[in-house]
Order: C-alpha cells, then sequence, then structure tokens
C-alpha cells in the first residue's frame, strides 16, 4: 500500500471534470422549472389518456410512464430550492405561451380511435425534445457546481430513452395503412410547428440556439 | 381532451362486456340463488368446493378489470383536477404511482388468469369501480377508491393468497401476496390524504366518509366480504390495519357486511318459500 501521508492531487489523472459551467444558478432554476411544468404536464396528459385507449397493452404502457415522468416533476421539484427557488411553484411555469398552445395541442385528441395521435405527440414529438433539453443541460452544465442536477438528469434521460422506444414500437404496431402513416406524420408536424415557435422545451435557446420567434409560422 | 370521462366512455376492445352494479343487482342468478347443496353451505373460496375453479376463476377476472378501472381511476385523478388549486401536486405524484402499480396489477392479473386457465372477456365487467372514481371531488375518490374499494381489494387478496396457499398453487400465492403489498399502499395512501386534506375541514372529511361508507356498503351486497365463512370473501383485519383503518373503522365494515349476509339469506329463503 501507498504511504497514507504522501499528498496526492485533488483530481484524479482520470478525472476530466471542469469547472466552469454555461449556465447560472439563476438559468439553471430557470430550465428545471421549465422541466418540471412539462413534466407535470405530460403525467397528466398520459394519466387522462389511459381511460380513453382500448388498447389493453397501451393502457398499461401509459401507466408506468405516467409514474415516471410524475417521478422526473418531483425530481425538478426538489432541486428548485437548492437552486436558490424557495418557492418552487413560482418557476413551475411555461417557457412560453407557445408551449402552453402546445400542450393544449397535444391533450386535445380523447375519441377511442385515436391513439395513433395521442402516441405520435408524446413519442415522436414531446419526448424527443425532452431528450434533446435535457442532453444539452448535461453536456453544458459544470461538471462540479451541477452535479446534482447532472445525477437528475442521467436518470431522467434512461427513462426517456426506454419511454421513447417503448412508445416508438406501440407506434409501428398500431399503424397498418398508408393512410395512417399520413394521419402520424401530418399530426407530428402540426405540433412540432408549435414546438419551433415555442423554441424547445425551455424555450429559446434550449439546445444552444437562440432560435427567433417564427411570427406566422403557425397559422 | 374533457375532464371528467363518464363511465360509458371507458375505452375497451371488443372482448369486454360491460355491466353495471343496478345491471348486477336486477340479473335473478346472481342476486338471489336457490342453491341450496351443501357445498355452498361456507362460500369462502376454498379448493374443496365443488365450484372451487369456476369461482376462483371469475374472482380472478373480477380482479382483473377492477386492475384496469383503477388504473384509469387514478389516472383520470392525475388529469382532472388542476395541480395546487384543486388538489396538492404531492396527491398527484401518489396516483401516478398507483397508476404504475395497477398497470403491473393488470400484467399480473393477465398472467394469472392465462395460468388458471380463463380468458379476458369470459366474464362480464362491472364498471362500479370506474363510477367512484368519477367524484368531482378529489377527497370523495379517495374515500371511495383508495379506501373502500381497494380495502375490499386488501379483503380479495388475502383471500385469493389463501387459496393459493391451501391449493398448493405457489404460483397463485406469490402472485396475491405482491399485489397485496400494492394494495395497502394504496389504502394507507388514502388514509393518510383523506386526513390531511380535510384536517381543518370536518364537513368536507363526513361527507368523503359518508361516500365511503355508501361505497363499503354496495361491494357488501349479498354479504359477498365478510367475517362468516359463508361469504366468499374474508374481511382482512391485520392488512387493513397496516393501511391506516383503526378498530372501530373495521369494526363497522364488519357489521356492515355480516347485516348484508343476513339480509341475502332472508332473501333466499323468501324466493324459497316463494318457490315451495
Amino acid at each position: 500500500m501507498a504511504d497514507s501521508k504522501k499528498p496526492r492531487a485533488p483530481f484524479a489523472p482520470w478525472d476530466r471534470r471542469e469547472l466552469p459551467g454555461l449556465f447560472s444558478v439563476e438559468e439553471s432554476a430557470r430550465r428545471v422549472g421549465a422541466y418540471k411544468w412539462c413534466e407535470l404536464k405530460l403525467f397528466e396528459a398520459l394519466g387522462g389518456w389511459i381511460a380513453t385507449v382500448p388498447e389493453l397493452d397501451v393502457k398499461m404502457r401509459l401507466g408506468a410512464h405516467c409514474y415516471k415522468h410524475a417521478w422526473h416533476a418531483e425530481l425538478w421539484h426538489k432541486r428548485l430550492p437548492e437552486l436558490r427557488e424557495m418557492n418552487p411553484d413560482r418557476l413551475t411555469v411555461a417557457p412560453n405561451e407557445h408551449m402552453v398552445r402546445f400542450i393544449e395541442a397535444l391533450t386535445e385528441p380523447e375519441a377511442p380511435e385515436l391513439t395513433i395521435e395521442k402516441l405520435v405527440g408524446v413519442y415522436r414529438v414531446f419526448i424527443p425534445h425532452f431528450i434533446s433539453a435535457y442532453t444539452f443541460h448535461l453536456n453544458n452544465t459544470s461538471d462540479i457546481t451541477d452535479a446534482p442536477t447532472m445525477r437528475s438528469l442521467r436518470f431522467v434521460l434512461q427513462d426517456e430513452f426506454e419511454d421513447w422506444r417503448d412508445g416508438e414500437m406501440l407506434i409501428q404496431s398500431l399503424i397498418e395503412t398508408p393512410s395512417e402513416v399520413d394521419r402520424a406524420t401530418n399530426h407530428q408536424a402540426s405540433l412540432e410547428k408549435i414546438l419551433l415557435a415555442a423554441g424547445g422545451i425551455t424555450g429559446s435557446g434550449t439546445i444552444g440556439f437562440n432560435t427567433p420567434e417564427h411570427e406566422g409560422a403557425l397559422i | 381532451m374533457r375532464k371528467f370521462l363518464p363511465v360509458e366512455d371507458l375505452a375497451r376492445d371488443e372482448r369486454f362486456n360491460q355491466i353495471t352494479m343496478n345491471d348486477r343487482m336486477a340479473d335473478q342468478r346472481t342476486a338471489i340463488t336457490t342453491d341450496s347443496r351443501p357445498s355452498r353451505a361456507a362460500n369462502r373460496i376454498v379448493p374443496s368446493r365443488a365450484d372451487a375453479s369456476d369461482a376462483a376463476r371469475g374472482l380472478m377476472h373480477g380482479i382483473f378489470v377492477g386492475e384496469i378501472q383503477a388504473l384509469e381511476g387514478a389516472g383520470r385523478t392525475c388529469w382532472d383536477f388542476t395541480t395546487g388549486s384543486e388538489a396538492p401536486f404531492e396527491l398527484k405524484l401518489d396516483m401516478a404511482r398507483q397508476c404504475w402499480d395497477e398497470a403491473r396489477h393488470v400484467e399480473i392479473s393477465c398472467k394469472l388468469s392465462d395460468w388458471m386457465g380463463s380468458e379476458i372477456g369470459e366474464y362480464a365487467e362491472n364498471t362500479v369501480l370506474f363510477q367512484a372514481a368519477c367524484s368531482n371531488d378529489p377527497v370523495l375518490r379517495l374515500a371511495g377508491v383508495n379506501r373502500a374499494l381497494e380495502g375490499l381489494a386488501i379483503d380479495v387478496f388475502t383471500t385469493m393468497k389463501e387459496f393459493g396457499e391451501v391449493a398448493g398453487d405457489q404460483y397463485l400465492e406469490f402472485a396475491e401476496d405482491w399485489m397485496l403489498a400494492d394494495e395497502v399502499t394504496h389504502v394507507k395512501m388514502g388514509s393518510d390524504w383523506l386526513r390531511k386534506i380535510t384536517e381543518n375541514d370536518p364537513e368536507r372529511r363526513k361527507k368523503a366518509l359518508d361516500f365511503q361508507s355508501v361505497v363499503d356498503k354496495l361491494f357488501s351486497y349479498g354479504g359477498t366480504r365478510s367475517e362468516s365463512q359463508e361469504s366468499p370473501i374474508g374481511l382482512a383485519r391485520r392488512f387493513r390495519e397496516l393501511a391506516g383503518f383503526d378498530d372501530q373503522e373495521i369494526d363497522v365494515i364488519a357489521d356492515l357486511s355480516l347485516a348484508a349476509l343476513e339480509e341475502r339469506k332472508a332473501a333466499v329463503l323468501e324466493a324459497q318459500a316463494a318457490l315451495n
């Protein structure tokens, strides 16, 4: 065994973590607040849809995923006070009005024959945007100062990837005709246009590009 | 998507046949039996009963559709109420957790039904559980579903677990025991939230407990569940205690159930006398 009194570097040679990060405490809190709001809206929608889908396997999958997104919302809720936001509800808001409109459009389908639209909105639009936002945050925040957020991001991303795969497989299994392909892609496109205006999960700059407001793009 | 989905709009595939409690109560085959064979003197589901296999399969199918509705009900509570002003964020987190648990129970029930030799849709689906989950007050939902119906689930799973144990069916016993653990958690959730939300609102608490009593009575119909061996399903006192019921509350349910059983026996005697 090595001499226990011998000085060692605080960072081992293989530890390449860096101190600087892209986000201030305030910006990290703002993003986390938006994550919580979006995850909350998603788990509420998944819960509501369970009774409206006739496909038994989809029904059960939505139940499992509902909890996962509720847990994500809880993680972000608990992280907010650690980022100096003692009133978590203050930052639990949509990044902009376009995101509010996106949620309204996402949750519009209700009829039992609209399972494809419900799943497309979640698994081909919303969750891929979550993956982008979380990955950007994970790759750009300070490895050292924001380590607690990074730990949560890794857990959450693992869920998002698994849920995306589950959802995509369900969608592929439900689409049986060319017209259903059109239904899926048309619905995806209409939702993507709203998210384009929103700029992503946390608004403009979600993944580093300061996307300008595309006025008129939604009409 | 609307807030508050009516029970008739529950989405099902073509295998399911839904009936309401009214349908069930109006069905003479189930409302009053004139079967006086000795084997039915003790109705508890035990392997020695001549119709034990079919009774267990029927009960398992009832559990299966009940789990689907419990899943749907918990999901609707996530959606129907505005977070914060109408339902606390933490309550919704519990309901989401319950969604996952109930989804697993549906999966377990499918596997067990297959194991026991029955098929989806072989028996009718009574939609009363979801009806109890349609209240516009989340506290009433917790009282009606989490405390009354999930409380019944504790009784049912305990009975089925014991059935598996006596029958030497470790597969059944194992699965029922796991579901029982979840149900105790769900009932406790209901008990805890009921006390917390109505802490300073005795009128709302009374209303919720009254609603729970109505649901308990509904499910004691015909003495289906009681401490008597004449009831198919027993009353699981120990697990109910773990779930937050006090002795007095359990006694009330026990008395209610026994009274329902006596009513049923009187009705059977009356029907038999009319036939003679």
